[in-house]
């Protein structure tokens, strides 16, 4: 081995390397500032877990898996996972080998950044040692895995339902200059070793295109063009990586380590948000994900271009897609890199001003106490449960059956949960009211609160503080009471699909008890899409200005949804649910309380032949 | 020889009434009816404003006068192709025949109140629709009416001028439904209250308004101009109605006994099939589209296809039975060449 | 001033003439779906705030149309949905409450 330049240098590195160093310094700026963005607690936090032996192994994990492999991406779709994970593990594979290589023949050269990179124009007839041969076989394989993969991305492009996207992101004119550069690189670095080959040595894939490109281009000096191209790739592309969704590289590493130190979201563009942003690789999968995307029009307001617009500082689109949002979390649900577009609409709500502040903190809640009573057991409706009181009627009919001591704590009205203004972004008034409705629940000496409203559900178990009561949901209370014998339903022969409301599917993983009490009083089938991928029914309030004309495609794309799995009736478990799908639904639609109770009727029916 | 045969499809007072002149005018109309007898709505009804006149009495007068028409009951139309002149037709009973004109009068289907979940359909005790109620009167034995009614509420717009039930249309009959049925209620249970919850009162037709005061000033019926938004039920299994008084501006709520829901009307599920069929539109109220709603209001778009009655939107009796023989009228025209 | 022994309060009756209209008008430009209430009284009585509170979007919209102050109304809003719910003219009565949040202006 030998190399060909004593001075080890060539002026076609340049464009790479200005590249690499713009890049880099963008970097390092960037971690510098997100770092001071984040609040004291969350810096000091993070910086920790740097240094805490079990974290780095699970960020070295996660890095590796997520970033090189996309193990998550090949679970949903295995050609978009190839086709990632063979750009990406392949050009890491790349850049290791060209380390290796360096550190074995001239390791005194690994201190210029290029010499990994451009090795085989350096060097000469390698491959004639053993440990040559098989990095030279393994450059050439890795080199091919990228091609392969960028030819997929190229098919991508062209005809994306072959990769099963019915929609594909709209690329802004930086992403296409940081698309084609990219796309160029690995052909070039292909042609430009390939013209070096019977100087530097090669592979599979270089030795027989040197052999094809000497037959008509003799002269040594034709290898010095495609060196400079491939150099000049690879600069433009990091050049332009930072304004790109290519800066999603680098952001996604420094994600990572974050979300497994446990940081959260806590300004709306700045700290973890600020990364979680960057880190969207604009892929599109939130898009077919996204169920207003069933129209045409908001297609624009789906999370990608979230991401998007606020990197551009675009406020007036920031404000519309935000605010447009049923926030049911499907987006976040199916993101490969995890980002929170729910959350992230919420906080840009949770930025505006308002002239006009709602305060409940005065409010005597004394009048709205629930009656004194010695019942343990409180139930809670919720207010849009009183707009189905199907609901409501089943719910109370089934405690009484069980004989259930109990009081329906908002039976007159009461305050709202304060889920809505939550999700307005109004965080200040939606904690006024938690803090009332605590006290009513605490004062009430009850040690159960029984709730019937999945939006309810989601802040009572995860926002109040209530000591000393159990916050359960009524799927798993009826199922402990059927468990425990206090209910005896004969089950129905109608087979039932469930539709997993938002709120306490998504919201709270609340997946299997539902299914568990369903399965015990009726037939269940499964829809195409349930659990975490369910569709919103469209009557979601997370939405603050989606028109109720223009919820109506969504509601019938979700009831599409449900009736492929062939079940005779729709199941749901939401006041809101029920509302939107039995205006449109051809197929009953019942509540799980009513299903119950209906099972209960027969039962008693035979109860009172028995005792005559 | 021109063919003389006229399709009527709906055997409602509509088709009936048509029925009966297209034979007096020397035509030979077939009545299609998709039920087991004629009449349509106006059969299940008890009595017809503003006159109190029997349904029955009115159902059997127009019986009468087709005797020498084609009917088929519960007969669907399967398919109709256009001929030269005319077209040809067949029956979901097998049987096919060659018209030279279609009068469809298939009329409207009322709004089923369980879709306006919050008021309790189906769910509570005592809960009925208008339809309910004069079958009622008709002598149908109904164990939600409470044999002895304190307070009694009618909500009207029930699934009219309601987006969120389908029907931005205002259905027209049923403020002055509502208002007859609240007389006829008083009459039967002069100690009950009835309360009337509406959003605007409607009374555009003769003798409306004479019924509106006669139900104030004789019946002492409430009226509150506000619309229920929900409706709950108290451990006697008493409704309990909440709205608010917007004239009075304040909420208000009422105990009663019975709830009547006021069903509006919309155009029959089978409507767009049917003017697929014949390749005729469907207006943006879900009705069918006449060639204008002013003078043509009988014709539709296509030739030789001609409407009557509530397939065109809600309509009252009188209006129907008029339109019914105005479209008889100008299928004779048309056939004759006249048009 | 003589003392006549009683006194002229100001007229409660509004002057349609001469209405200030600056903020129905901007509510009207952000939430376009105010223009269509026919003033039924649907969310006034699904209210869940109304229990406690004099809180009717109706009166609001009304006041606000005849130039008056909603102040007191508005801050009770729990933005439960309610109202949107019910609203026959499907009216988005939380965002036309947001909105109006937004953009009042204290006195």
């Amino acid at each position: 081995m030998k190399e060909r330049f004593a001075s080890g240098f060539d002026p076609f590195v340049l464009p790479f390397l200005l590249g690499m160093i713009f890049v880099l310094g963008y970097c390092a700026y960037g971690i510098v500032r997100i770092l001071l963005q984040l609040p004291r607690k969350d810096r000091r936090r993070f910086l920790l877990s740097l240094i805490t032996p079990h974290i780095i192994l699970k960020n070295v994990w996660d890095i590796f898996c997520n970033c090189l492999l996309h193990v998550k991406l090949w679970k949903r779709n295995k050609m978009l996972g190839f086709m990632h994970s063979s750009i990406a593990f392949g050009w890491f594979m790349l850049i290791l080998l060209g380390h290796i290589e360096v550190m074995a023949y001239c390791p005194d050269r690994i201190r210029f950044f290029y010499y990994p990179i451009f090795f085989n124009y350096f060097v000469a007839e390698n491959e004639s040692t053993i440990g040559g041969a098989v990095l030279f076989f393994l450059m050439d394989f890795f080199l091919l895995m990228i091609l392969t993969g960028i030819v997929l991305a190229v098919v991508k492009r062209v005809r994306s339902r072959i990769f099963g996207m019915r929609r594909t992101t709209r690329l802004s004119l930086m992403d296409n200059i940081g698309l084609y550069s990219l796309w160029a690189i690995f052909p070039l670095r292909l042609l430009a070793e390939s013209f070096t080959a019977h100087i530097s040595g090669g592979s599979f894939l270089t030795i027989p295109a040197n052999w094809v490109f000497r037959q008509f281009l003799g002269n040594d000096l034709n290898m010095l063009p495609t060196w400079w191209a491939y150099s000049i790739a690879l600069g433009v592309f990091m050049c332009v990586l930072p304004f790109t969704r290519y800066m999603h590289i680098p952001a996604e590493m420094m994600l990572i380590p974050m979300r497994n130190a446990g940081l959260r979201i806590r300004h709306p563009r700045k700290g973890f948000a600020r990364i979680e942003v960057l880190s969207c690789p604009g892929c599109g999968v939130c898009i077919d994900a996204c169920p207003m995307s069933v129209k045409k029009a908001n297609i624009k307001d789906c999370t990608v271009y979230l991401n998007r617009q606020i990197r551009r500082g675009n406020e007036k689109r920031i404000e519309e897609i935000s605010d447009k949002c049923l926030l049911c979390g499907k987006c976040e649900a199916v993101c490969q890199v995890g980002v929170e577009g729910p959350l992230l609409r919420m906080e840009q709500r949770a930025m505006r001003k308002y002239g006009l502040s709602q305060d409940f903190s005065g409010l005597d809640v004394s009048l709205l106490a629930p009656a004194a009573s010695g019942a343990k057991v409180l139930y809670f409706s919720g207010c849009m449960t009183r707009l189905t009181p199907s609901i409501g009627k089943s719910v109370t009919s089934v405690l009484h059956k069980a004989g259930v001591g109990f009081r329906w704590m908002d039976e007159e009205g009461g305050l709202c949960c304060g889920r809505p203004l939550q999700t307005a972004g109004r965080y200040e008034q939606a904690a006024q009211l938690i803090r009332k409705n605590e006290e009513l629940i605490l004062g009430s000496g009850a040690d159960t609160l029984v709730l019937s409203c999945p939006i309810c559900y989601k802040i009572f178990s995860q926002d109040y503080k209530l000591p000393g009561v159990r916050v359960v949901n009524y799927a798993t209370y009826f199922s402990e009471l059927i468990a425990s014998g206090r209910l005896n339903p004969v089950k129905s022969d109608i087979c039932y699909v469930y539709h997993d409301p938002c709120e306490s599917g998504r919201g709270c993983g609340y997946y299997d008890e539902p299914r568990k009490l369903l399965g015990a009083i009726a037939g269940i089938a499964e829809a195409p899409m349930s659990r975490s991928e369910s569709v919103c029914c469209g009557g979601s309030l997370g939405s603050l200005t989606l028109e109720f004309a223009q919820r109506e495609a969504m509601t019938r794309k979700s009831l599409e949804n449900l009736y492929a799995s062939r079940a005779d009736a729709v199941a749901t478990a939401c006041p809101l649910c029920l509302a939107t799908f039995s205006r449109y639904s051809e197929r009953p639609v019942r509540d799980l309380s009513e299903i119950l109770d209906l099972a209960l009727k027969s039962e008693k029916a035979s109860d009172r032949t028995v005792r005559g | 020889m021109q063919n003389r045969n006229i399709l009527i499809i709906g055997g409602g007072i509509a088709g009936m009434e048509a029925a009966g002149q297209l034979l007096r005018l020397g035509w030979e109309p077939v009545i299609v009816e998709k039920n087991e007898r004629l009449g349509g709505h106006v059969a299940k009804w008890y009595k017809l404003f503003p006159d109190m006149m029997s349904a029955a009495d009115l159902v059997q007068t127009l019986t009468d006068g087709i005797k020498e028409a084609t009917v088929y009951l519960k007969t669907r139309v399967a398919s109709m192709n256009r001929l030269k002149d005319g077209y040809s037709v067949v029956l979901s009973n097998g049987v096919s025949l060659q018209c030279s004109a279609v009068l469809i009068a298939s009329g409207f289907h009322l709004f089923d109140a369980a879709k306006k979940e919050e008021y309790g359909y189906g769910v509570y005790d005592h809960v009925i629709t208008n339809a309910d109620l004069e079958a009622w009167f008709g002598g149908a034995p109904d164990n939600r009416v409470p044999a002895n009614p304190g307070q009694v509420a009618f909500v009207h717009c029930v699934g009219s001028r309601d987006l969120k039930a389908g029907n931005a249309q205002c259905s027209k009959v049923c403020c002055m439904t509502a208002i007859k049925q609240a007389i006829e209620f008083k009459e039967r249970f002069p100690g009950a209250q009835v309360w009337c919850f509406y959003m605007d009162l409607r009374l555009f037709g003769k003798k409306y308004e004479d019924f509106y005061i006669n139900a104030q000033k004789d019946f002492g019926v409430h009226f509150v101009r506000g619309r229920v938004s929900e409706v709950s039920e108290d451990i006697d299994g008493r409704v309990v109605l909440k709205a608010e008084d917007t004239l009075a501006g304040l909420p208000v709520k009422l105990r009663a006994d019975l709830l009547v829901l006021m069903s509006g009307m919309l155009c029959n599920s089978d409507t767009a099939a049917l003017a697929s069929m014949v390749r005729t539109e469907v207006d943006s109220d879900g009705f069918l589209r006449s060639r204008d709603n002013i003078y043509r209001i009988n014709e539709s778009r296509r030739e030789g296809v001609f409407f009557a009655g509530a397939c065109t939107g809600s309509k009252t009796v009188p209006e129907t039975v008029a339109e019914a023989r105005a479209a008889a009228l100008d299928i004779h025209n048309y056939l004759n060449g006249n048009a | 001033m003589p003392d006549f022994g009683f006194s002229l309060s100001k007229s409660s009756s509004v002057s349609l003439d001469s209405l200030d209209l600056g903020l129905y008008g901007e509510l009207e430009r952000l939430e376009p779906g105010v223009k269509t209430c026919m003033a039924c009284g649907s969310c006034s009585a699904a209210c869940t705030a109304s229990v406690w509170s004099g809180m009717s979007v109706r009166k609001l919209i009304l006041n606000l149309q005849r130039g008056k102050d909603v102040e007191k109304m508005l801050g009770s809003c729990m933005l439960c949905g309610k109202c949107s719910m019910v609203c026959p003219r499907g009216i988005n009565t939380r965002h036309l409450i947001l909105s109006l949040c937004r953009i009042y202006k204290k006195q």
